[in-house]
């Protein structure tokens, strides 16, 4: 067995990397670039060994390293495992990618030093196991990335994305200290294990519910929820490998945060109602602004926007380990699209490449959704769909609502036949993908996440409604060249494109677009 | 509260002549700026070319703060280090055409240790609405303004699409009038005021000119201003209108979003009037009395010009050092490459391989100006010069690839069907979920750089229609006498493009060949090996004197200017592939070693050549390679000249021997001096500007850099789109790379015959004129005899001599 306190050596590296950083803050810098890139593959070693150490040994929770009750433990089950190896190889890449694009800059020292601390950070907030721990990090989190955000501290365009951020992110703290007090004074703990074990059996002292809806205050405001998320949009204006470990390592935040106090959130169940909501508007809204979008990284920084959206909707519907591989699947998605943005050019130009589109009519769309419902029901009792929650055979339903869109463009009534087959087989590999990744998610989590409950006929309502609600986008999606360039379209693609405005109101109340602000 | 608009009535035909005028004076102000998915360098100065660089400066500093020339710390540090010598001082101050210069060179010195203040621009309404009201205008309309634009120039990043095919003016107007950032951010009834806006943006543009309250005199330069504000969108919406007018006909789109802004402009000082209107006729008369050039301005371009001689003697030393003669043996290869400055380089590592081994320089296009469609694709890819029309028209493939065209056309489309799936409302959730772990796999693949380009090699081009026999053999005599190569075939002669390869870089078209706009060159070098390799033309220019012998072949390649491999299309040739390649595989192999070194050493982070490969395939890499940066001479003259010479990759090599020309009326000559050296001079000058002025006609830092449209680069997250080069692209974090040398032109050719082509082309002399080029002869003995002074006079060691008979 290796030593409980493995995990702990991951984030210690990159404090070290980081404080290595402050010798030489300044233009290229090997040997500090050397060191942070031999630092994050220790890391990717280290969390390997840490996911043997869960196989062999079972989750745990280590001793405190600290004074009494006050100090670092680590909690590593599947959930922390999985976030850390996550995080290892994210980390690796950003900094590797960091090391010759900002070859020449003069403070790229001071970058991959708060780079490493971010990172170090997150690290400390997935493995934390007990509330002190798991606040600070967080809070720490979003302090260091608050430096990279204004790596180049006279841009008023990052200025105006970062005062917003700092805004929200200081309300999610509040929202999270007082959960972390609430659990805290009724569990009579620190710990996290603990308090998850209690709330497992159902044990819901006073202060549960609010603890519950400030967590998810702090998950909502973390990860960029309408109406607060315009500032995510903004803060392009930093390097692009902060936005990669932005989107990839440090939004998906507050769908983390849910997942881990899973047991706490169940026992709320109007607060999870509340997250459907939020989280599906989002979702929502955030996947129609992003068709508008025509600079890549804006598009990405909306299609975030929708992912956690999704996320955060997961985490509503109880559907835990799937909101866990939500995390993991967005992560490495959003980091390569970032960091391989600068291709966008060639990619407008492949999409003009081979000609016109073709387009389905009202017809091929019908059958196109009637064909993808046949290709769930037959996935469906292919991976069983009896032991399943209406929650999951929802989402399902949605998911597969998006595949329905990608059968549409084959059947196209002037759509070739090869085209027509190659799409029918992408959309069945994709359904037999997600699916696949989807029993496994659950399969490795079960016991560490709660099941999803029975639904309420608040939730049933809540699935009807989301289904609904996706599945009538997903028609009009499919049937879009038909109707978005319509002159009646306009004045929609106008709102949706800007976020319904909430980012400008926010602005506006904040004095972001003033000359007299202290910048 | 209402906006009151003058109520007068306006008649389109009311639109006086000076409105027009000043309309498209200001239009003619602002340089072109292609797509990036064929990008070329632009002269960032094209509307000034009249003017000489320090009237430019004036002009530029009043309506966008922009400074022309370095900061006087980098000449006087040139000076202390007697880079620039006092004679270049004198030279360059008894040079300068201004009344106002300062009466000695101790007196230009006195002036240069001086600190100019930063220039200040007149201001605009916005900014004096901004002053007024605590709020930032400027920078909210280039946001909103940015907003629409991006949209309305999408060439497809956006799934949803704005409606194609309007006007400017009538999408802006849709956009406007649902849009109500502006109101939320405290402009009243903005949206309302633009429904009510009349339908033709010339009435709204007299219309603002009346509420201004501008005077005839004022409106070029504000014009100017307004469109100059605008950045990035000014200048694509100036490629639409320089594409419409190579086709013949005119877009309004520039006056279109010169409405948009004045509409801005209008509503602003409407909503403002009482609080700016006073600082508002001051700066109106400002624009109208127009921007007189300083004394400053006049030492910082003699400063320039003085740094430039400096530069010019060094060139010119090098070029005495140059052969006389060149071997009359016949060479065992030739390889004609582009004139490219990145080719030297290459060249001269080609030539050092084997005394037998000639190379040739021309334009990278080599004379066929192909409109080109590539395998199974619909775009139309222009790959000639920017100036030029298509006069060709070529497909990849044969008829025999129809099918296979087909069948990857429908793959294509598959894979765009995914693409699609990917990014559209609801399906991209479950693209994210079926798919996202599979990107932890790509990730470490493209952070390890595993995934290199190969070299462009689709099915052989071909010109279709195909021309007649006698239009092919004219083109070949045509091509090869411009070339000088009409006589002494080696058995071998390589046919070179250029491209560059790298990863994840949106200025990758900047890389590649500019002669063949902005693509990489193999296209046009396998149709011109093709063309000179067809029996019936080697039959028909036997016929016209230029015998090709029947060993000779004529082989296309690829010049891969980042890790200096040269890929041969041997393949073209069928079964006629000569043994010979196989020995000029080796030599080019050898030559890309010695060019990969001697790169090395400009580069950051290359210790040697071995560290050069994995540049091309590094996604992470914004240096690549150094382009044309330190470009400084265009030389056209025979190539034993600079054969040898130690140039540093900094000099356009042209192929040119007059003496051939001379029975010809130096039609080649003119060719030169009309295209190549225009092209070479946007070039230099896009150089120039990015260096000088990065924040007015540089991209910025490409850390920031958002591709937008699929046709530029935002800085951040919106506001003006950003043309020129990026700061990487000419520092390398610690200095620059790029010298800011206007370019001197050194041609070997009788003077006389050089000024005969300059009154003919009026716009090319304009450049010379006013020193946006400098022009020299070379003489017999190689030696940068005569300097060309301007008004169509010379300038030796002697007495000056001018075409007219009348001394200077």
């Amino acid at each position: 067995m290796i030593h409980p306190f493995l995990p702990l050596a991951a984030p210690l590296l990159f404090v070290l990397v980081a404080l290595l950083a402050t010798l030489s803050p300044g233009r290229r810098p090997t040997w500090l670039l050397r060191t942070a890139e031999g630092a994050s593959l220790a890391v990717i070693a280290i969390s390997l060994a840490s996911v043997w150490q869960l196989i062999v040994s079972g989750p745990a929770t280590s001793e405190v390293l600290g004074v009494g009750v006050f100090g670092l433990t680590i909690r590593l089950d599947t959930v922390s495992a999985t976030m850390l190896a996550m995080i290892a190889v994210i980390g690796w890449v950003v900094l590797r990618y960091s090391a010759n694009y900002l070859d020449g800059e003069e403070r790229q020292g001071a970058f991959v030093g708060w780079m490493s601390a971010t990172l170090a950070a997150v690290i400390l907030f997935v493995l934390s196991g007990n509330l002190l721990q798991l606040v600070g990090a967080w809070m720490g989190t979003s302090l260091c990335l608050h430096r990279l955000l204004l790596f180049y501290p006279d841009r008023p365009q990052a200025i105006r994305g970062a005062r917003k951020k700092f805004i929200v992110a200081r309300i999610s703290d509040l929202a999270l200290v007082g959960a972390a007090v609430l659990l805290w004074q009724g569990y009579g703990t620190l710990d996290l294990a603990t308090i998850l074990a209690e709330a497992r059996v159902g044990t819901a002292p006073a202060g549960t519910y609010a603890a519950a809806g400030l967590l998810a205050l702090a998950a909502v405001l973390k990860s960029v929820q309408f109406p607060l998320h315009g500032w995510l949009t903004e803060v392009v204006d930093t390097p692009t490998p902060v936005s990669a470990l932005l989107h990839a390592g440090v939004v998906n935040g507050g769908g983390f945060l849910l997942v881990r106090f899973a047991d706490v959130m169940l026992l709320a169940p109007g607060v999870l109602a509340v997250l459907v909501m939020i989280g599906g508007f989002s979702a929502l809204l955030g996947s129609l602004a992003m068709l508008g979008q025509p600079a890549v990284k804006n598009s990405l920084a909306w299609s975030t926007i929708a992912q956690m959206g999704f996320m955060i909707m997961q985490c509503g519907l109880a559907l835990f380990p799937l909101a866990l591989l939500h995390i993991v699947a967005h992560s490495f998605y959003k980091a390569h699209a970032f960091l391989s943005s600068g291709s966008a050019v060639d990619m407008v130009t492949a999409v003009r490449r081979p000609g016109p589109i073709a387009v389905p009519s009202g017809r091929n769309v019908a059958s196109a959704f009637a064909l993808a419902l046949a290709i769930y029901a037959a996935i469906g009792t292919l991976y069983g769909f009896g032991d399943k929650s209406p929650q999951a055979i929802g989402l399902g339903a949605i998911l597969v609502f998006g595949v329905a869109y990608l059968l549409a463009q084959g059947l196209a009534d002037t759509a070739p036949r090869q085209l027509t087959r190659q799409t029918a087989l992408y959309s069945l590999l994709a359904s037999l993908a997600y699916f696949g990744l989807q029993r496994g998610s659950e399969w490795l989590t079960a016991g560490t996440l709660p099941a999803t409950p029975a639904p309420t006929s608040l939730e049933w309502t809540l699935i009807a409604l989301a289904v609904f609600s996706f599945g009538l986008v997903a028609v009009a999606q499919a049937l879009f060249p038909r109707w978005a360039m319509h002159p009646a379209a306009a004045g929609l693609r106008v709102h949706l494109s800007n976020g319904l405005y909430a980012n400008a109101v926010f602005d506006r109340l904040v004095g972001n677009w003033s000359t007299r602000t202290h910048r | 509260m209402t906006a009151q608009f003058p109520s007068t009535h306006f008649e389109t035909p009311a639109l006086a002549v000076a409105l027009k005028d000043a309309i498209d004076h200001a239009i003619r102000q602002i340089p072109p700026a292609w797509p990036l998915a064929s990008s070329v360098a632009v002269n960032p100065f094209l509307g000034q070319t009249g003017e000489t660089l320090a009237e430019a400066g004036a002009r530029l500093r009043a309506i966008g703060g922009v400074q022309v020339t370095m900061p006087r710390a980098w000449y006087r540090e040139r000076i202390a280090r007697s880079e620039i010598a006092s004679i270049d001082l004198a030279s360059a101050l008894a040079a300068s055409p201004h009344a106002g210069k300062p009466d000695s060179v101790e007196a230009l010195i006195a002036q240069l240790q001086e600190e100019r203040p930063a220039p200040q621009p007149l201001p605009s309404v916005a900014m004096l609405a901004a002053d007024a009201s605590g709020t930032d205008w400027p920078g909210i309309m280039a946001d909103r303004i940015g907003m629409w634009a991006a949209s309305y120039f999408d060439q497809g990043q956006a799934l949803w699409p704005a409606i194609p095919g309007r006007s400017a003016w009538a999408a802006w107007r849709t956009y406007a009038t649902h849009d109500l950032t502006p109101e939320i951010m405290g402009l009243r009834d903005f949206a309302r005021i633009v429904a009510e806006a009349p339908q033709d943006p010339r009435l709204l543009i007299a219309r603002a000119v009346e509420t201004l309250g501008l005077d005839e005199a004022a409106l070029p330069g504000f014009f100017h201003q307004m469109l100059f504000s605008l950045g990035g969108w000014a200048q694509y919406a100036r490629y639409k209108l320089w594409q419409a007018e190579l086709a013949g006909s005119t877009d309004a789109i520039v006056s279109d979003l010169l409405a948009i802004r004045l509409l801005w402009e209008e509503t602003l000082f409407l909503q403002h009037r009482d609080v700016i209107a006073d600082t508002w006729a001051k700066t109106r008369a400002a624009h109208a009395i127009g921007e007189s050039v300083s004394i400053a301005d006049i030492v910082d371009e003699i400063a320039q010009e003085a740094a430039e001689r400096a530069a010019q003697r060094g060139i010119g030393a090098t070029l005495a050092q140059g052969s006389v003669q060149s071997g009359a043996d016949r060479p065992a290869l030739q390889a004609a490459f582009c004139i490219d400055v990145r080719s030297e380089v290459f060249r001269r590592a080609l030539e050092s391989a084997d005394s037998a081994i000639r190379t040739i320089g021309f334009a990278g296009f080599f004379g066929l100006a192909a409109e080109h469609r590539g395998f199974a694709s619909d775009i139309a890819e222009r790959r000639l010069p920017v100036l030029l029309n298509p006069s060709v028209t070529s497909v990849s493939g044969g008829e025999s690839e129809v099918e296979h065209d087909r069948a990857t056309r429908f793959t294509l489309r598959a894979k765009r069907a995914w693409g699609r799936f990917k990014v559209a409302a609801v399906s991209s959730f479950a693209f994210v979920e079926a798919t996202g772990p599979l990107y932890a796999v790509k990730l470490v693949r493209d952070a390890l750089g595993l995934s290199g380009n190969e070299a462009p090699n689709g099915p052989a081009p071909r010109l279709s229609p195909d021309l007649p026999p006698e239009a092919r053999i004219r083109a070949a005599e045509t091509i090869l006498k411009a070339m000088s190569l009409s006589a002494n075939f080696a058995p071998v002669v390589l046919i070179a493009g250029h491209g560059a390869n790298v990863t994840n870089n949106p200025h990758a078209s900047g890389l590649h060949c500019g002669a063949c706009g902005g693509y990489s060159g193999e296209v046009n070098a396998r149709l011109l090996a093709s063309l000179l390799n067809d029996p019936e033309v080697r039959t028909g220019l036997a016929a016209r004197g230029i015998a090709v012998p029947a060993d000779t072949v004529f082989v296309a390649g690829l010049h891969d200017t980042t890790t200096d491999t040269v890929t041969l299309y041997d393949g073209d040739l069928g079964d006629s592939r000569p043994d010979a390649l196989r020995q000029v595989r080796s030599w080019l192999a050898t030559a890309a070693a010695l060019a990969r070194a001697e790169r090395a050493l400009r580069l950051p982070r290359a210790a040697g050549a071995h560290d050069i490969a994995h540049r091309a395939r590094d996604w992470s890499e914004v240096r690549p390679e150094w382009a044309l940066a330190g470009c400084r001479a265009f030389i056209a003259a025979p190539r034993h000249r600079t054969a040898g010479l130690a140039l540093e990759g900094r000099a356009f090599l042209h192929d040119y021997d007059w003496r051939q020309d001379e029975q010809n009326d130096f039609a080649v000559l003119e060719l030169i001096m009309t295209a190549p050296v225009v092209v070479a001079s946007w070039i230099s000058l896009q150089y120039y500007g990015s260096t000088v002025a990065p924040a007015a006609f540089g991209a910025g830092n490409k850390l920031l850099h958002n591709v937008v449209g699929g046709i530029g680069v935002l800085e951040g997250s919106g506001g003006n789109m950003r043309a020129g080069l990026a700061w990487q692209s000419v520092h390398d974090g610690e200095q620059l790379v790029h010298e800011p040398l206007r370019l001197s032109v050194c041609i070997e050719a009788p003077a006389e015959a050089m000024s005969a082509i300059l009154k003919k082309h009026p716009q090319v002399r304009e450049l010379f004129d006013n020193r946006w080029l400098h022009l020299f002869a070379i003489n017999t003995e190689g030696a940068l005899a005569q300097r060309y002074s301007g008004d169509l006079c010379w300038q030796t060691e002697g007495p000056v001599r001018c075409a007219s008979g009348s001394p200077a």
